[in-house]
């Protein structure tokens, strides 16, 4: 039996949820306002992470120093990302500590200020940031095919980091002035598991989240235009792999085929050591050490994805393999068995995926983002049970279309170019 | 041959006596389980986490791998790419190849000298017959630790964990004197140089064993110079802790993008090791000379009361945080069993507990030494 979370708005908006665990000695959070990527302007790439990356830099009541000696002294953490739709925040606290670690988290996200010590600081981590993920082959490639699959300029296409030329040129004043229009209360959820209760959400974190500066938040990406697939390759000759990343355009969470393709997609490339995909490139054929699939599902698209690390002689196979692979999808649907073990594992893995308090937190807030509902968690057996097998394949067929895939190769690839 | 573990870990999830190639992922996938398998220094870990009801699934799983796994030889070849793929991806990360190379100069006599994914060169002549020699010697019974976490009942699980592995026979395990790594008399450096864009440093120090009395010490320490993050291999996530000493003389300073300090619980005499991320323009000797500063700071006059309170505090934390949900509990668990004994684990907190500030003097001044420092510099040399 799975136990409902509890649920308050705020006053002048904003939501919590909660769960609790009587047995856990602390309690995991999980966090968020839209003000990441999606919410910068033409002319602000980059400056959602960049201020996500200051927010413990100081705030009006508190210097860096005070605001990380007040955190690790108690033992909580407090950690700020910026992801396609979101800022998210997340962290760990004990009760006791509870006050100071909610205190300053609504303190960062109301008072910062950007120390110009600080802005620089934060500029060198971003640029080492940007080049390391350059070196990687892995980064490289996704991201490459990320910047491929939407139309230019969308922000689900974007490094959040931004490029070197963006986050050389931000200024303090661009990034309070994001601020002081993204950082507003109405699309704030913040989720809680562990030791909590009821009365614990109100005197402490209701109290302190509600110092948060009221108002409207920015607008939901627009639904990115379909782009036309095709393909990148990077050479970087003094790596030992390769990295090959593939896919397209997908459904945003919401969409009435996301339970079908979320199956379609465990099979193919998910379940286990990684589905039909990991049986044929790794098992198989002993191509690669990881070659899987994901479904990204946002709040305005989503994109399907394909990723393997493959030496550099063997790409040809390795990409042979994954082609037949995405072929089969129509050639050799799934059958009965395949479904009903991806049936099982959904609704087993329920269970094992949510044993952390951090993966119940982000569980919940997952609920209230996509607006699922307080009993989501009982009713997803029931809605795992009712996937079909017509369905699910239908789904695979329509949103894992090869022709529609993009590619990109990075790694040591000598000049080749390659194709699906 | 370095990388016959990591190898036997490998073909552990390819059946072998009661379990088919593949059975392993169907049985544990279709009751929506999670599991796999890690190749330590000092041991090896497979888990499974399982729905309660399912227990006897892992444990067949467990009991069926432990002595009859089929290591067929047209497998082992078709691996032998994968475990390399799996070593080359590692290659592809430059604190992978610091991380090699650190070790690999600390350490000239003992096994820490080589990473668990073993050395390419042996990674590519290794035979069949060696690795499976190599399992039927040390994977039996009684060279193993069971841990269970979570729901069920003791009595009945003990039940089936005689059923499954009662009948497997224990294994002469050759328990030879442990190679001993010769004292260090001088520092050791070493320069990688590889086209890149972005440099690196790690240095580490000599220390002792996980049972030596000054690991507690050493504990306080790494939180008092870079902030504790737990003792599990897995717990810490992303977190950065900044209320330390490197993150304020190297990171708030510019000098380096990130920086962190740790040990891992060893068996045998190990390292404390600091890496940085150097922020672009900066020099190698720039960088160390902060560290030498701070370092030598530590030596010259304990910690202050206000720096030993969030030490301690961070410790207490983590062992709370790292034992959240029961794959983490199993892990840690397993890891303190295979050192020595959990039960040993509450005392040793107290000792951390009673760390005073001049026992975190005392500790830098006596591992914190050249003589006992290795040094690897990782040069980024023009842009791909």
């Amino acid at each position: 039996m799975i136990p409902r979370p509890d649920r308050m708005e705020l006053k002048g908006g904003g939501r919590v949820l909660w769960l609790p665990n009587p047995a856990s000695p602390f309690v995991s959070f999980h966090g968020s306002l839209s003000a990441g990527v999606a919410a910068e302007a033409p002319g602000e790439e980059g400056v959602a992470e960049f201020l996500s990356r200051l927010l413990l830099s100081g705030t009006k009541h508190g210097t860096a120093r005070r605001l990380s000696q007040s955190l690790e002294g108690r033992g909580a953490t407090l950690e700020f990302h910026t992801a396609e739709d979101l800022l998210i925040f997340r962290g760990r606290t004990t009760r006791a500590a509870a006050g100071t670690a909610f205190g300053i988290a609504a303190d960062c996200l109301s008072n910062p200020v950007i120390p110009a010590k600080e802005v620089e600081r934060v500029r060198g981590e971003l640029l080492t940031d940007i080049r390391r993920d350059r070196e990687s082959t892995r980064e490289h490639a996704e991201k490459e095919l990320l910047a491929r699959v939407f139309p230019s300029g969308h922000p689900y296409g974007r490094d959040p980091k931004g490029t070197e030329e963006s986050v050389t040129s931000i200024e303090p004043r661009g990034l309070l002035e994001f601020h002081e229009r993204c950082y507003r209360r109405e699309g704030l959820i913040v989720s809680l598991a562990g030791d909590v209760d009821e009365g614990f959400v109100t005197s402490t974190v209701a109290k302190a989240l509600e110092s948060i500066p009221e108002g409207a938040s920015p607008d939901a990406a627009p639904p990115p235009t379909p782009e036309r697939p095709s393909a990148g390759f990077v050479d970087l000759p003094h790596k030992s792999q390769a990295d090959i990343a593939i896919g397209l355009q997908s459904i945003p969470r919401n969409h009435p085929d996301y339970y079908d393709l979320n199956l379609a997609n465990l099979l193919f490339g998910v379940i286990g050591m990684y589905g039909r995909l990991g049986a044929s490139v790794r098992e198989e054929k002993g191509l690669a050490y990881y070659s899987f699939a994901r479904l990204r599902a946002l709040r305005s698209g989503g994109h399907w994805s394909i990723v393997a690390g493959v030496n550099p002689v063997r790409l040809e196979d390795a990409l042979r393999a994954i082609s037949e692979e995405l072929d089969r999808i129509r050639e050799r649907p799934f059958t009965e068995e395949e479904i009903e073990t991806g049936r099982l594992n959904q609704i087993g893995g329920l269970a094992v995926n949510l044993e952390r308090n951090a993966e119940v937190a982000g569980a919940l807030h997952g609920m209230e983002l996509h607006g699922l509902g307080l009993d989501f968690l009982a009713r997803y057996p029931e809605i795992v049970k009712g996937l079909g097998r017509e369905s699910v394949q239908g789904a695979g067929e329509r949103y894992i279309r090869k022709q529609d895939c993009s590619l990109v190769v990075a790694g040591p690839i000598g000049g080749r170019t390659f194709a699906l | 041959m370095t990388g016959s573990t990591h190898w036997v870990e490998h073909m552990l999830f390819k059946g072998g006596g009661k379990l088919a190639k593949g059975d392993i992922d169907r049985l544990i996938s279709r009751i929506g389980g999670k599991f796999n398998g890690f190749t330590d220094k000092d041991w090896t870990m497979y888990y499974e986490t399982v729905p309660a009801e399912h227990l006897e699934t892992a444990l067949f799983v467990e009991a069926e791998r432990m002595r009859n796994a089929a290591f067929e030889p047209k497998e082992f070849d078709a691996e032998r790419t994968v475990v390399i793929s799996e070593r080359e991806g590692s290659e592809n990360q430059p604190e992978f190849l610091v991380e090699e190379e650190l070790w690999g100069t600390a350490f000239h006599v003992h096994p820490y000298h080589w990473l668990p994914i073993g050395y390419k060169q042996d990674l590519e002549g290794m035979s069949r017959d060696s690795v499976y020699e190599w399992y039927r010697r040390w994977y039996a019974p009684n060279n193993a630790l069971l841990i269970l976490v979570g729901g069920f009942d003791p009595e009945s699980a003990m039940g089936r964990i005689r059923t499954s592995f009662g009948p497997l026979a224990p294994e002469r395990i050759p328990h030879g004197p442990r190679a001993t790594e010769p004292i260090q008399s001088g520092e050791r450096v070493s320069e990688i140089h590889k086209p890149g864009e972005v440099d690196y440093l790690e240095v580490g120090w000599k220390i002792p064993d996980w049972r030596h009395v000054d690991i507690a010490k050493l504990v306080i320490l790494v939180g008092v110079l870079g902030g504790w993050r737990g003792f599990s291999l897995f717990a810490s996530g992303g977190w950065t802790p900044r209320a330390n000493r490197l993150y304020r003389g190297l990171v708030e300073t510019k000098l380096a993008s990130d920086a962190r300090a740790g040990f891992e619980l060893r068996l045998d005499p190990s390292l404390l090791s600091v890496s940085a991320t150097l922020t672009r323009g900066v020099k190698h000797a720039e960088l160390e000379k902060k560290l030498d500063a701070i370092v030598r700071k530590l030596k010259e006059s304990p910690p202050s009361a206000t720096e030993m309170g969030r030490a301690r505090e961070l410790v207490r934390a983590w062992n709370r945080y790292e034992v959240d949900g029961v794959t983490l509990q199993g892990f840690h668990i397993g890891q303190l069993e295979a050192l020595g004994s959990r039960e040993s684990f509450p005392q040793f907190l107290e000792t951390v507990e009673s760390v005073t500030p001049e026992d975190v003097r005392e500790a830098a001044a006596t591992y914190l030494v050249d003589s006992g420092r290795t040094t690897i510099r990782y040069h980024s040399e023009g842009a791909a």
